[in-house]
């Protein structure tokens, strides 16, 4: 990525909160089950987190809860200085700041690519439509794909439309950007074209929390690690730490078995 | 005295085929907008308007049409707003029609993946947004060829009108016949005018569908 966006310069200045993310004894359940549990976590401006742990852990449902995708029902969450509780008010305001990729892209089918991209712009923040439509070139042109803009989802590939779900994303100008497994449904040709640009967002500023099993991705991007099992955050640590000397069994188990069945998509990157 | 069946007597059972027309319009209309209220109302995250809608669903699905007719008809005099068998008419077929294309919708909605309420959800679009832009573009698709398909039965279903007096097409050959006496005739008629009502219907949902079916390919 050559020049640096205008967003990262409010982004650090001073009027800025410090703190993008903050929870506090975050408790959830679906039913009878509870699916969080007393999660605390603080993600400073500018931050990256990584998320991993065991299927059913809950990471999904962590961060489905910073953008309100899942109600809380007990603790707090204060995103962007906007404060979240358990009533499902200011979530508008909060949805406004904070983007999020999903595993399976969700793309509208029938739209094409730039329709896509302007849809929330014009629609939640009524910016006229050329501007819409030169920020969704812009940022097109950002992750790879500014020849696709006139596409249907259908005629991409796996990794172009994670790519256009990224753009789309990016549009709407967030402060926060979320993923959940952004590779996971991909073709393994196709997993690094989408770690270079979730990349190239780090390296820009952006304050990023992914859940994804991408340790050389996690290695060279994230601040900390955290580290999920059963609704709980078991450990938090920077990457090095987290990989070489965990401290809890169940994350070593778990790392073990990450290392049996993930090949580190980044060949630069050493295998752990 | 026997009247023979001949072309005014043709012309007087065409002429009726308007008026089946004109109530199979009004009641796709208005159980179209009633129809798409109530299904938006029933997919709803609002318990209290999920439930009635879906009681006033299940009444109308565990109904005939014919006691809809009856009681909408009825019950307008009672409620003194007089016997009118346009009205009633009208209004029993709408409120049939909602129902049904409620619930036909319904299913179309939900069809439509959750990843997509939820990507739209995540870039902050409301409800009205969300349905307008995103969901229903996506359901619209899916519903053409049901509701076409739907739209065929109502049209037979007006047929039902004429016993409440309502001067249709069916209504039209039991006056003709009690005239002539040549039943076998007369609904053979009635029977092809309907046909030729509902066969290109039949055909037209079945192209929409291909079409369809060829755009969300591209
Ligand atoms: N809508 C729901 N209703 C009921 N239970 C749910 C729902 N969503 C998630 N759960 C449960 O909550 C737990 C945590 O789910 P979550 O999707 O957050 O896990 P995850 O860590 O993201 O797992 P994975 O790696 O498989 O994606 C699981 O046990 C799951 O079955
Ligand atoms: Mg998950």
């Amino acid at each position: 990525m050559t020049a640096v966006d205008e967003r990262t310069e409010p982004l650090n200045g001073p009027a800025a909160p410090s703190i993008a993310v903050r929870m506090e004894g975050v408790n959830k359940w679906f039913g009878t089950f509870q699916a969080l549990n007393g999660i605390d976590l603080t993600v400073k401006r500018g931050e990256k987190i990584v998320v991993c742990g065991p299927s059913g852990s809950g990471k999904s449902t962590l961060i489905r809860c910073i953008n309100q995708l899942e109600a809380i029902q007990a603790g707090k969450i204060v995103v962007d200085d906007i404060e979240l509780g358990t009533g499902g008010k200011n979530v508008h305001r909060v949805r406004r700041e904070v983007g999020m990729v999903f595993q399976s892209f969700n793309l509208f089918p029938h739209m094409t690519v730039l329709e896509n991209c302007i849809l929330a712009p014009t629609k939640v923040r009524g910016i006229a439509k050329a501007e819409a439509i030169a920020t969704a070139r812009k940022y097109l042109a950002r992750v790879h794909i500014p020849e696709q803009a006139d596409k249907y989802p259908a005629q991409l590939s796996g990794g172009q439309q994670q790519r256009v779900a990224i753009a789309r994303a990016l549009c709407m100008n967030p402060k926060i950007m979320l993923f959940d497994e952004p590779t996971s449904a991909l073709d393994p040709e196709m997993v690094q074209e989408v770690l270079d640009t979730m990349i190239d967002l780090a390296e820009e500023g952006m304050t990023m929390v992914c859940v994804t099993h991408e340790m050389g991705f996690a290695r060279r991007v994230a601040d900390r690690v955290v580290f999920m099992d059963r609704g709980e955050i078991v450990e938090i640590a920077p990457p090095e730490e987290f990989f070489e000397h965990p401290h809890h069994e169940r994350a070593r188990v778990f790392l073990g078995q990450i290392q049996r069945t993930h090949k580190p998509a980044d060949p630069a990157t050493p295998t752990i | 005295m026997i009247r023979a069946f001949g072309w005014n007597e043709v012309l007087f059972i065409v002429m009726a085929l308007r008026w089946t027309l004109a109530l199979s319009a009004i009641a796709f209309v208005g159980g179209g907008i009633g129809g798409l209220a109530v299904a938006l109302a029933r997919t709803s995250s609002i318990t209290w308007l999920r439930l009635i809608t879906t009681g006033f669903i299940r009444l109308f699905q565990g109904t005939p049409l014919l006691m809809q007719l009856f009681l909408v008809y009825f019950g307008m005099s009672i409620l003194g707003l007089g016997i009118d068998p346009w009205t009633a008419a009208a209004a029993a077929l709408s409120l049939h029609a909602a129902a049904f294309l409620a619930e036909i919708w319904r299913g179309c909605i939900e069809a439509i993946p959750p990843g997509q309420t939820e990507a739209a959800t995540a870039l902050g679009l409301p409800w009205g947004t969300r349905m307008r832009y995103v969901i229903l573009p996506q359901a619209t698709k899916i519903a053409v060829a049901p509701t076409v398909g739907f739209l065929v039965q109502l049209v037979k279903g007006t047929s039902l009108a004429a016993i409440i007096g309502f001067t249709e097409l069916t209504r039209s050959g039991q006056i003709i016949n009690n005239a002539t006496f040549q039943p076998f005739l007369v609904f053979s008629l009635v029977a092809g005018l309907y046909f030729v009502i509902c066969w290109p219907l039949s055909f037209l949902a079945t192209r929409l569908e291909r079409r369809l079916a060829r755009a969300t390919a591209r």
